[in-house]
């Protein structure tokens, strides 16, 4: 079939309209991902020309860096640490809120404030806070009668320490559970009560099967944003102590930007992205078995 | 039954302020901090409010923490980058929402998936193909960017808001031969101001909390951005903590007015991407 002049007028502005998109797919992603495979086949430090050296990076990765293993651990230990802790408080505040509430806007923003302010000023806040000495945590516990605890100089500690932190900045994912938690048809509640049913059942059988797709999606891009955590390790920690929170994208600074180690840093860079890649395929694969949908 | 449900109201009540004062604290402990001196910030037991308020913390400040000049080097790269975003993005959207052309399934689906591909993964082939063609060091990597497509995300929400507006009413304005380009602009643009502004605040806010994208290309300190001037002030100024807590307390104050003049459109943007996305 022909194509009408419409047809060819419409395709052409879309095509001019979609340059900048089609440019950036080319140069932001697909280039790049070529350029991260080829470059982690190098050894190159940025000055001299890239020498080919084929899968030496990996195998120096897999056998002798013993920075990777710490970083996997670290990334994974925080990823999920943080996920958890933050879906839990804060569906725990979005319920809370979601109670006939005086004010109930003022204590969604104060909740809210956290996620919007740059990391690195919360970063040096908390340092603050944290610090052994003369820090308001310390404080607190000595008041509490408890010993003082070495909150990001110990290597137990600081882990912990950065996930309370990023916990305070969950305030997005209280708000994506407010909107969705007035999607929770109010006849499916009032049915429990009418039935008998207390708080519990409520929240067992109608508000967390309703809200499985919300908590589902608020899992994974929180699992997602985590993984990708830099700020908090350059700022708090500098991936210390002994390496406890050298996590994969601070790795990846550290190896490329200031060790100019650009072969070893993208072989690094490969490898995250199939960590990631896999972790969410196997979230996808699962999610079946444990989201509910209306629709169904 | 009726008041022990307004007991729990209450108790309720009562646990949500005791959080939201918790959720607070931080922003007041810095504020404090940030005007006192340091004898008294290293005071312990610690202080609650200072007992003498050093406001000529912030002179002080600001004369070794430039924060004009890093204020004004953040919106040189942010105000453009913004402008970029909604361009660019608008145009794709326009297109996907409203166009038929061949391959706009394929392209669709290239453009959805590559918000699939965690950032981190290809700064440094992205940071080699800019050293590559010259522009290291220089404000150009942080900015051309959102020129291209301006973000799956932002293209995906404002389709989806570009879908909600009746078809008919741009339709026919191109019946009478209006250009697309005019349609977009003249006709559907105000429709679409809500969705615009979640965007462009949006972007704002991660272009002025960026760290990587700075430490990564800007080197000379008098063209850092905010965010990457106080992370250098602090590892310059270890122990000078009331200098550090008044420039955190000046870094963070722009965001804190945009959110609240925003608040609107920042929590319509979160709800969006997060259950529409």
């Amino acid at each position: 079939m022909r194509r009408t002049k419409l047809q060819r007028h419409n395709a052409v502005t879309a095509y001019l309209f979609l340059t900048p998109a089609i440019l950036g797919l080319l140069f932001l992603t697909i280039l790049p991902t070529l350029g991260v495979i080829g470059i982690s086949l190098t050894d190159w430090s940025g000055l001299e020309p890239p020498a080919f050296i084929g899968l030496a990076n990996y195998l120096e990765i897999f056998t002798s860096d013993f920075y990777f293993q710490s970083s996997v651990v670290a990334t994974l230990y925080f990823a999920v640490g943080a996920v958890l802790t933050g879906i839990v408080y804060s569906f725990c505040m979005a319920l809370m809120l979601n109670q006939p509430l005086p004010g109930r806007g003022v204590w969604r923003s104060i909740l809210f404030l956290p996620y919007i302010v740059p990391v690195i000023g919360s970063s040096i806040v908390w340092s603050w806070m944290y610090e052994a000495n003369f820090g308001v945590f310390n404080y607190v516990l000595n008041l509490l009668g408890f010993d003082k605890i070495q909150w990001l100089q110990d290597e137990r500690m600081a882990m912990p320490s950065i996930i309370l932190m990023m916990v305070w900045m969950s305030g997005n994912l209280i708000v994506i559970f407010l909107a969705g938690l007035q999607g929770v048809p109010k006849t499916y509640l009032e049915a429990v009560e009418v039935d008998g049913g207390n708080f519990w059942h409520k929240f067992r059988h109608v508000t967390v099967p309703m809200m499985s797709p919300v908590i589902f999606y608020n899992f994974l891009m929180s699992l997602i944003a985590n993984l990708q955590v830099f700020v908090p390790a350059y700022a708090m920690t500098k991936g210390g102590p002994s390496d406890s929170t050298l996590f994969m994208v601070y790795l990846i600074y550290r190896e490329g930007f200031m060790r100019n180690n650009f072969g070893h840093a993208s072989a690094l860079s490969v490898l995250f992205f199939l960590f990631i890649a896999a972790l969410t395929a196997f979230i996808f694969a699962t999610s079946r078995f444990w989201t509910f949908y209306q629709s169904e | 039954m009726h008041t022990t449900k307004k007991f729990w109201y209450r108790a309720n009540t009562v646990l949500v302020v005791i959080v939201a004062a918790l959720v607070v604290f931080p922003f007041f402990w810095m504020v404090r901090s940030s005007l006192m001196s340091n004898l008294e910030i290293n005071q312990y037991p610690p202080l609650l409010l200072p007992h003498h308020w050093r406001f000529d913390n912030y002179p002080y400040t600001l004369s070794v923490f430039p924060f004009g000049r890093y204020f004004l080097n953040t919106l040189t790269i942010a105000l453009p980058a913004v402008a970029g975003v909604l361009l660019t993005a608008t145009l794709a959207a326009y297109s996907f929402a409203r166009l038929d052309f061949p391959l706009k399934r394929f392209w669709f689906a290239l453009v959805i998936g590559s918000m699939l591909m965690p950032g981190a993964v290809l700064i440094i082939p992205i940071f080699m193909g800019w050293s590559a063609i010259g522009f290291g060091n220089s404000y150009i990597p942080l900015i051309v960017p959102h020129f291209l497509g301006g973000g799956a995300l932002n293209i995906f929400l404002i389709r989806q808001f570009l879908m909600t507006i009746p078809r008919e009413l741009d339709e026919a304005a191109y019946m009478d031969g209006a250009s697309h380009a005019r349609i977009l602009f003249r006709i559907l643009l105000p429709l679409i101001k809500p969705v615009l502004i979640t965007v462009g605040l949006f972007t704002f806010i991660l272009m002025w909390n960026d760290l990587m994208g700075p430490l990564i290309y800007i080197s000379r300190n008098e063209m850092n951005t905010v965010s990457q001037a106080l992370a250098n002030f602090r590892s310059g100024f270890g122990t000078d903590w009331k200098a550090i807590m008044a420039a955190s307390t000046l870094s963070i104050i722009p965001s804190v007015i945009l959110y609240f003049v925003g608040q609107k459109y920042f929590v319509e943007g979160i709800v969006l991407s997060g259950l529409k996305g």
